[in-house]
């Protein structure tokens, strides 16, 4: 049997994949549905905050900052409470992270603002003397893709079933039907900040990348 | 039995390799010493707008030495030593070279496409795996036509026994294959949404903690078979090779060789510790971490114990010396990593800056060394011309060496005191600082680490530039040497 | 049966069966060369001598040996 395993390049291959995929059928897969279950009263991104995480994953943050408050002390006094696996179900991607050059971000909503974040964003050591993080002043004048964010809407509430309203419908149409709503909800963002470009954008109809971010940023809680 | 007199072996293949090796090791090492500064000296961060932030070039780096140089680097070295354990050449079969050629050709096209999707902010954000679904698809396809060259080389070997560099390359292909496929589902939202957005957008088919699982499992398994297993391969090929000594224990190598495969996989999880992922996985990941030392030391005390004996040769031949200190590298980091994956231990390290140090005296001491020498073993064979400079080797090697110790020395300081520092409370019970505190604390850590990286960077030129030499200008050679490779 | 209690068992047996699938390998690895079956250590010049008109260096190895015999 083992002078088949040695001779035999199929067998020999056959062997090996069995012997790696095994941990993976154990591990991985049947753990998949209860994981997977949101905590009780999770509501979806909204579609810009949804643009806001494409443009956290598109300037990478996730190379600094992490995700998730680990149960220990420090943390949570820190961060505030620990993060929970049914927080996470419409995260998709994850974003834990795994380096922490700067703070975790999981809960920054609840005790950061539209208006710090503008301000630290456009020049960090401006709020945090010190900082390390580079300014991200682009953000202020790049548009974000809201069209894309609304794609992804639609993808994850036909495909995964995540739970959004019946304005989130298939096609060009049905997008610019809800794009009034999106534009809506990045005003009240742009009118919490200072500067005047991103409200002009904004009133024009395009909505700078920074808007979206905050909006997503103000969701983690 | 018919005459092979004309015959030799084909090395074309893997001299394409070998130029794209040294060609995005020198990018993504230049990339690495960029971002490393930009950490100690913030307005680094500036110097190509968008494009030139730490957080934008990070994955850039990440993947161009994953992707660039070290699968360059092991596909050179496969082209090369494979046709020699089987010991048939690929010049034997049209079909074969075909698939050399295509792999080749369409592994470039795939890594400027990576470089330029990652420049432009279009990426999963799934560490490793980061392209896009239509990159996703191309490397499919080169890692089935690599598989297909592969087997097919195999299938007409001379040599029946497969040597066990042959089983660690098998192992690569196999593994990375299942891990990349299942990590990298996704849904392009373009066509799940009736043409709305971009074409290039996709979300993953798992959602949270379940995505996290299934990337760590990749994560730490992309580590496992491409910056573990081909290595072992090239060790086992190239360090006997070079040294005239046939390996300590076969039957070792053997057994290490199942162990690893058993063990590896397994530990996935330990990236995962304290998080949201079940406790028993957890503890999974961190037992099995531990126990992988076993096959790992396994394999790399057979390779210092092949040099029984023959410790002579470690003065007089440099290329030794950089296998050699690669093993002792390869079984630190394999010491280094399952002390982090205790758990209490994890408490500390998990999100300092003590896992990069881990993963660099990894990928620089035992990842870089090995494909460094093993480029130096063949290109006298491939050039059919000495080595150009025995002098420049040695410099390199003190000077890498040097930068590896600078690297994970200031690292590991930097890593455990700023997890000592999140969690340290005064007499009150109150943290006592602030998140910035435990940044400013390290400039001097991350400056040494800069400083490191320009080391390491220099080294690599010396190596570009003798590799280069021996190419163009070097000593012609009569015949293929048999053992040591000749140096001037 | 609840899926985690299958996933450990599982697991459990798996790893006991490739456990004891290892050490037979090593049993047989070491029962076979003292047979004169195999000769391992041999293998390890399958690196040394690979010019491409060397002759190969597996000549140990029963099944093909038997065949060739058969074929003369």
């Amino acid at each position: 049997m083992f002078h088949w395993l040695e001779k035999n390049p199929f067998f020999f291959s056959v062997g090996v994949f069995l012997v790696i995929a095994f941990a993976g059928l154990i591990e991985i897969l049947p753990n998949f549905a209860e994981a997977s279950r949101p905590v009780v009263g999770l509501k979806p991104y909204s579609v810009l905050e949804l643009a806001g995480k494409n443009i956290y994953m598109k300037d990478q943050c996730i190379a600094c900052h992490s995700q998730l408050i680990r149960p220990f002390k420090a943390e949570t006094d820190r961060y505030g409470q620990y993060s929970l696996s049914g927080e996470y179900a419409y995260d998709r991607p994850f974003l834990w992270g795994s380096k922490r050059t700067g703070p975790d971000l999981h809960r920054v909503g609840n005790y950061r603002t539209t208006d710090w974040h503008e301000n630290h964003m456009w020049e960090p050591t401006s709020v945090v003397p010190g900082s390390i993080m580079p300014a991200y002043k682009h953000m202020f004048t790049n548009v974000a893709d809201i069209a894309t964010a609304y794609a992804e809407a639609v993808t994850v509430k036909n495909i995964f079933k995540t739970p959004y309203g019946d304005e989130i419908q298939p096609g060009v149409e049905a997008f610019e039907a809800h794009k009034p709503a999106i534009l809506a909800e990045a005003q009240k963002i742009a009118a919490g900040m200072k500067n005047q470009d991103v409200k002009d954008a904004v009133k024009a109809g395009n909505v700078p990348e920074i808007v979206a971010l905050i909006a997503y940023l103000n969701r983690l809680k | 039995m018919q005459s092979n007199a004309a015959l030799e072996y084909d090395y074309s293949v893997a001299k394409l390799f070998t130029y794209t090796a040294i060609l995005f090791g020198f990018v993504g090492m230049l990339i690495g010493t960029l971002i490393a500064a930009q950490l100690a000296f913030p307005e680094l961060n500036y110097l190509l707008g968008e494009y030139g932030t730490f957080s934008r070039l990070r994955p850039l780096h990440t993947n161009v030495v994953i992707y660039g140089f070290t699968l360059s680097g092991v596909w050179a070295t496969f082209y090369y030593s494979a046709q020699r354990v089987l010991k048939v050449s690929m010049a034997e079969s049209k079909f074969i070279m075909f698939l050399g050629k295509f792999h080749f050709g369409l592994y470039l096209v795939a890594a400027v496409a990576m470089v330029l999707t990652l420049l432009m902010g279009i990426t999963t954000s799934k560490e490793y795996a980061q392209m896009e679904w239509p990159l996703d698809i191309i490397i499919v396809v080169i890692w089935v036509t690599w598989g297909l060259a592969m087997f097919a080389l195999i299938g007409i070997r001379r040599e029946k026994a497969l040597y066990i560099s042959m089983w660690y390359f098998i192992a690569c292909f196999l593994g990375v294959a299942m891990l990349y496929l299942f990590n990298n589902m996704e849904v392009p939202t373009y066509f799940a949404s009736g043409g709305v957005g971009s074409m290039m957008h996709s979300v993953s088919m798992y959602a949270g903690t379940n995505d996290a699982l299934v990337q760590w499992w990749w994560g730490h398994n992309a580590v496992a078979f491409v910056f573990t297993v081909p290595i072992v391969a090239m060790i086992y090929y190239f360090l006997p090779k070079e040294s005239g000594q046939a390996v300590y224990s076969y039957k070792l190598s053997l057994l290490s060789f199942w162990g690893l495969m058993f063990v590896y996989l397994w530990a996935g999880s330990h990236h995962l510790l304290w998080s949201t992922v079940p406790d028993w996985m957890q503890t999974m990941g961190s037992i099995f971490s531990v126990v992988l030392i076993l096959p790992s030391w396994g394999s790399a005390i057979n390779m210092l114990l092949t040099m029984k004996g023959e410790w002579n040769q470690l003065t007089e031949n440099p290329l030794i010396k950089f296998m050699v200190l690669a093993s002792t590298f390869y079984m630190l980091s394999t010491l280094e990593g399952p002390i982090q994956a205790i758990k209490s231990v994890n408490a500390i390290a998990h999100f300092t800056d003590w896992i990069p140090g881990h993963v660099h005296d990894g990928v620089l001491g035992w990842v870089a060394f090995m494909i460094m020498a093993a480029l130096f073993h063949m290109a006298p064979r491939m050039f059919k011309r000495e080595i150009y400079s025995k002098k420049l080797i040695e410099a390199q090697f003190w000077l890498q060496t040097t930068a590896v110790v600078l690297y994970f020395t200031s690292m590991w300081i930097a890593g455990i005191t700023q997890g000592m520092m999140w969690r340290a409370v005064d007499e009150y019970g109150n943290l006592m600082y602030s998140f910035i505190d435990t940044v400013t604390v390290l400039h001097p850590y991350y400056a040494i680490r800069a400083l490191s990286g320009v080391l390491f960077l220099t080294g690599f030129l010396m190596f570009a530039y003798n590799m280069v030499k021996t190419m163009t200008s070097s000593r012609k050679l009569e015949e293929e040497p048999q053992f040591s490779s000749p140096m001037a | 049966m609840e899926i985690r209690e299958l996933q450990g068992y599982a697991s459990f047996f798996m790893t006991i069966f490739l456990v004891v699938m290892l050490y037979w390998y090593i049993v047989y690895l070491y029962r076979s060369e003292k047979k004169g079956e195999k000769d391992y250590e041999k293998l390890g010049n399958i690196a040394l001598d690979d010019e491409i008109d060397s002759p190969p260096i597996n000549t140990s190895d029963p099944l093909p040996s038997e065949n060739k015999e058969q074929n003369k």
